[in-house]
């Protein structure tokens, strides 16, 4: 056995450089390769146990809230029981991990129903001091960390850090500006909005799309004038405001939508066409048709597409011959359109194109 | 009341079923929670609630397949409820034209679910 | 003197791959890192119940796929996404697959006007949907057999979603698989995002029951657990580091989000190829590079796609040969784009790769063999130098491995249970023996039938089943 060692490093002595260096290369890989295995080993095992934790607590804490939902008094004051468990998730709420599966519990009701249940939940929440935290962690130095506060903090609906949260606005990360604009909209909904006048980042569909998810749940559907949106000079504030045009039918705003069908973009022209078409505004028939040689094709299968809801009968004369138009959706558009006049006619004939296989009325389903 | 009325909850929330077990066994009734469609299934073939609560978005078998199963394959004229969360009112269309009593849209109060179950086991 | 030469050239492939591979581990770590800060409390739940959420169509093709396709369908229906429909392509199956579908999901023949944007084989019994409104999201076509590639071009053709979701049939969604792929494309506001590729993970051994994941084993199959540490290493490592570089240059055909008017501008699948998706991908690529617009290929690291690996040598090598056509035939498509300054990352860095490190990489390996062998006859050999250097070629090999089975540990733990994380170690020492070699030789069969067997080809592509065949190139 000592003679083989001896052997090896007698060997590795008198090798050339390269082969020593190669060796010494291999021996460092090995004690990489043992102390990744130590490492992962480690964490496994870490993993293994945070997750029975989780377990255990999690469980533990449902209980408990129920437990403290139902330990109340008629009189709004704090009852023994109550005033323990406050306490019990006061001490917890120290640890990171615990304190994050009270809120994941807290939220998981709270998020479900309404009433006074919420109304308790939300005042565990004070109690415990788990607001006060959230509000700390506002002047992190990491993003990501005022990020999840902020996120907290709007799911649990605090107004009182409307403040100091509204001077994070302008943060250089798009995940914070993103919560806080959750933030405004959902405690302060088309007040909230606001921050449209002053912003120049752009705000992602994403993030256009769960701000109106927000807006839709509230009861007052108040909406302010969104012309100024509408000629927004950041376009996704334009698209945004033709969303909310569209879903709250904003007539007021219809010739400020109307002016969009001369915008630069042409996702814009598009958009507007849909929303004009959803408003029935039937002027932007006349301003599409007399411009129709000059649009795109896809504004064009836009027009095609509002025409199916507000054509009328005079329209015949211009919709048929684009019934043997080379792109599909306007064929498909102007047969409808053509077929829908003829039904409202005094006795009707039927044109069916002959080789075309036509579907009756009602069989024409996209899948959708 | 010799035994308390049988209502099935379909609900994959495990804490917001544990609330309204207690809210609805403080107003006499018996629930059984099931944490997913076709368990929800299983306990109605087999226990026969006389209501049943369900959410329209549940693990595999949807809460509207569970009506379907009630009406067409069971042909049970037992009262449904459907809870539904924001934007999916396609849904609870749908689950009106399979054959729900009622529906209620989350986040709902639970004082209100429970009057609605005593008005509708009147 | 020419030995000398040939000597270099075989360390300085070595050297550069390895250095390669530690860039792409470095880069990759930073950008898992970012995504799970970014992405730990986003809020799905908003995106996925919403009306206004972009629809979505799944294109599943089927080949005789009668013993599961009931419940496969049905997972694909309880997709977690408010706005998406699934089309089921059957590809001209001989089987009763249909009369199955017809049955289980109450279906009726419908009158659908079909938009042949793309020119496919006809319909057969034509276009089905469902009585039932629970299943009001089910569109099944039953066509003329095509292959896989003319089947999802059918599907591109019938849906009228905006973004289009390819997978195979066969795999396991999970049910926050849309929501999560559709983000990149809605989220980015200074590129077009073209397409969204997910990650595969491995099935065999898992409990899936009712079309869910119950439970995630590990398989004790070599050649299957092999491949789990390929796939972890191809995902978590490669993808990830190449979706920052922007150079991502496969999607995985198993499951791949891609926008619908982009894939159909470029005319969709290229029937002609084993490699569709991955051809695909490159055509889109070169499309947009051409058109001068800013675009991206985003990729989703959570494990939302489960699908079975091959357990056997025998369709395991025929797979990799068909992976190795495919990838040979997309680059001769476009050998264009390689080291042309035009096409930026794609011509000047992607494709150079692939056609390197992946499309020569074994046949270099295999020179490298036979110069040994040939050295060994002549008695030629330094044994020092060979054996030093073989084993510092299978140690970092090995340390590779490890270090993805670390990254996965850290990001999404999957294999939770007890006695898999010491098994994982002994497969990342042992794969290089039980799954390397008959990857090589794979690739070099592929290679030998692309260019002498060309008549292989053709039976392929019309008549085989599709379960398998498309989890596409997850090397790195």
């Amino acid at each position: 056995m000592v003679n083989l060692y001896q052997n090896i490093v007698d060997y590795l002595k008198n090798a050339p450089e390269v082969i020593q260096f190669l060796w010494a290369l291999i021996t460092t890989l090995i004690l990489i390769i043992c102390s990744l295995i130590l490492y992962l080993k480690h964490s496994r095992s870490r993993l293994r146990i945070k997750e029975r934790i989780q377990k255990v607590y999690q469980k533990k804490y449902e209980s408990d809230l129920i437990e403290y939902l139902y330990a109340g008094n008629e009189d709004n004051e704090i009852s023994v029981e109550q005033q323990q468990i406050v306490n019990y998730f006061k001490k917890c709420s120290t640890n990171r991990l615990k304190r994050k599966l009270i809120i994941t519990t807290l939220l998981k009701l709270r998020n479900e129903i309404s009433g006074e249940t919420a109304d308790a939940i939300q005042k565990l929440y004070y109690q415990t001091e788990m607001m006060n935290s959230a509000a700390a962690k506002l002047k992190h130095k990491k993003w990501n960390v005022v990020a999840r506060a902020i996120n907290e903090l709007t799911q649990f609906e605090i107004k009182e850090v409307h403040d100091q949260i509204i001077q994070l606005i302008n943060h250089p990360k798009r995940e914070v500006r993103k919560e806080i604009q959750m933030y405004l909209v959902k405690l302060f909904h088309f007040e909230g909005l606001d921050f449209l006048n002053i912003l120049t980042t752009p705000l992602s569909e994403w993030d256009q799309i769960q701000l109106l998810e927000i807006l839709q749940k509230f009861d007052d559907q108040e909406i302010p004038d969104i012309t100024n949106w509408l000629n927004s000079s950041n376009d996704s504030v334009a698209f945004f405001a033709l969303k909310l045009a569209k879903i709250y039918n904003q007539f007021e705003a219809k010739d400020a939508i109307i002016s969009l069908l001369y915008h630069p973009e042409k996702e814009m022209r598009i958009e507007a066409i849909g929303v004009l078409s959803h408003m029935g505004a039937i002027e932007a028939v006349a301003i599409l048709k007399n411009n129709f040689d000059q649009l795109s094709l896809d504004e064009q299968i836009a027009f095609f597409k509002m025409m199916e809801n507000m054509h009328e009968a005079h329209d015949e004369e211009f919709i048929i011959p684009f019934m043997n138009h080379v792109n599909f959706d306007i064929r498909v558009s102007a047969m409808k359109i053509v077929k829908a006049i003829e039904i409202k006619k005094p006795n009707a004939f039927k044109i069916i194109p002959s080789e075309k296989k036509y579907p009756e009325n009602t069989a024409l389903i996209k899948a959708s | 009341m010799s035994e308390s009325r049988k209502i099935l909850l379909a609900e994959d929330n495990s804490i917001l079923s544990l609330l309204l077990k207690f809210k609805l066994e403080k107003a006499g009734y018996d629930l059984i929670i099931a944490e997913n469609g076709k368990e929800a299934i299983e306990i109605i073939e087999k226990q026969k609630p006389e209501i049943i609560l369900t959410d329209v978005m549940m693990p595999f078998v949807s809460g509207l397949e569970i009506i379907s199963h009630v009406r067409n394959k069971l042909d049970l004229i037992t009262p449904v409820i459907v809870f539904s969360s924001a934007g999916q009112e396609e849904m609870v269309l749908n689950a009106f034209n399979l054959g729900a009593t009622d529906f209620m849209a989350k986040p709902f109060s639970p004082n209100e679910l429970v009057i609605r179950i005593k008005r509708l086991l009147q | 003197m020419i030995i000398d030469l040939i000597q270099y050239f075989f360390f300085g492939f070595a050297f550069t791959a390895i250095v390669s591979y530690i860039l792409l581990a470095i880069i990759s770590a930073f950008e898992t890192v970012d995504y799970m800060k970014k992405n730990s409390f986003v809020n799905y739940k908003e995106i996925l119940s919403s009306s206004i959420s972009p629809s979505v169509s799944i294109i599943a093709p089927a080949y005789n796929e009668t013993l599961n396709i009931v419940e496969n369908v049905r997972s694909l229906l309880s997709n977690h996404y408010v706005n998406y429909d699934v089309i089921i392509v059957n590809d001209g199956s001989k089987d009763d697959s249909l009369e199955k579908l017809i049955k289980a999901y109450d279906l009726v023949k419908v009158e659908y006007l079909i938009n042949d944007q793309i020119q496919t084989k006809p319909l057969r019994a034509g276009v089905f949907k469902s009585t039932n409104p629970a299943f009001e999201k089910l569109v099944v076509v039953d066509k003329e057999n095509g292959g896989k590639a003319d089947a999802l071009n059918m599907g591109l053709n019938i849906s009228s979603n905006k973004y289009v979701a390819c997978i195979d049939v066969d795999c396991l969604l999970l049910e926050d698989a849309l929501q999560k792929m559709v983000k990149p494309f809605l989220e980015n506001t200074d590129s077009k995002v073209i397409a969204a590729g997910g990650v595969i993970r491995i099935a065999n051994s898992c409990v899936i029951k009712d079309g869910k994941l119950l439970d995630i084993n590990l398989p004790r199959n070599l050649i299957v657990r092999g491949q789990i540490l390929e796939y972890l290493r191809a995902f978590l490592l490669g993808r990830m580091a190449w979706s920052k570089l922007n150079g991502l240059l496969v999607i995985s055909g198993a499951f791949g989000l891609f926008d619908k008017k982009t894939a159909i501008e470029v005319g969709g699948y290229d029937t002609k190829t084993v490699g569709e998706d991955m051809e695909i991908i490159v055509r889109m690529r070169r499309h947009m590079e051409e058109q001068k617009i800013k675009y991206k290929v985003a990729y989703i690291p959570d494990p939302l796609c489960w699908t079975e690996a091959p357990d056997n040598y025998k369709i395991f090598i025929s797979q990799r040969n068909r992976w190795t056509r495919g990838t040979i035939e997309t680059l001769k498509k476009h050998r264009k784009i390689g080291f042309n300054r035009k096409y930026n990352t794609l011509g000047m860095i992607s494709y150079p790769y692939w056609l390197i490190y992946e499309r020569l990489a074994p046949i270099i390996e295999v020179l490298g063999i036979f110069y040994f062998l040939f050295l060994l006859i002549n008695n030629n050999i330094k044994w020092d130098y060979a054996i030093a250097f073989i084993v510092l070629c299978y140690l970092f090999t090995v340390m590779f491995s490890i270090i993805t089975i670390i990254t996965e540990e850290l990001t999404y733990h999957q294999y939770k249970k007890k006695g898999i994380g010491i098994r994982l170690i002994m497969t990342a020492f042992l794969e290089p023996f039980t799954n390397h070699p008959f990857i090589v030789y794979a690739a070099i069969k592929g290679n030998f039938d692309y260019y002498f067997n060309k008549k292989i080809k053709w039976g392929e592509m019309t008549r085989k089943g599709m379960s398998n065949d498309s989890i596409s190139k997850i090397k790195i």
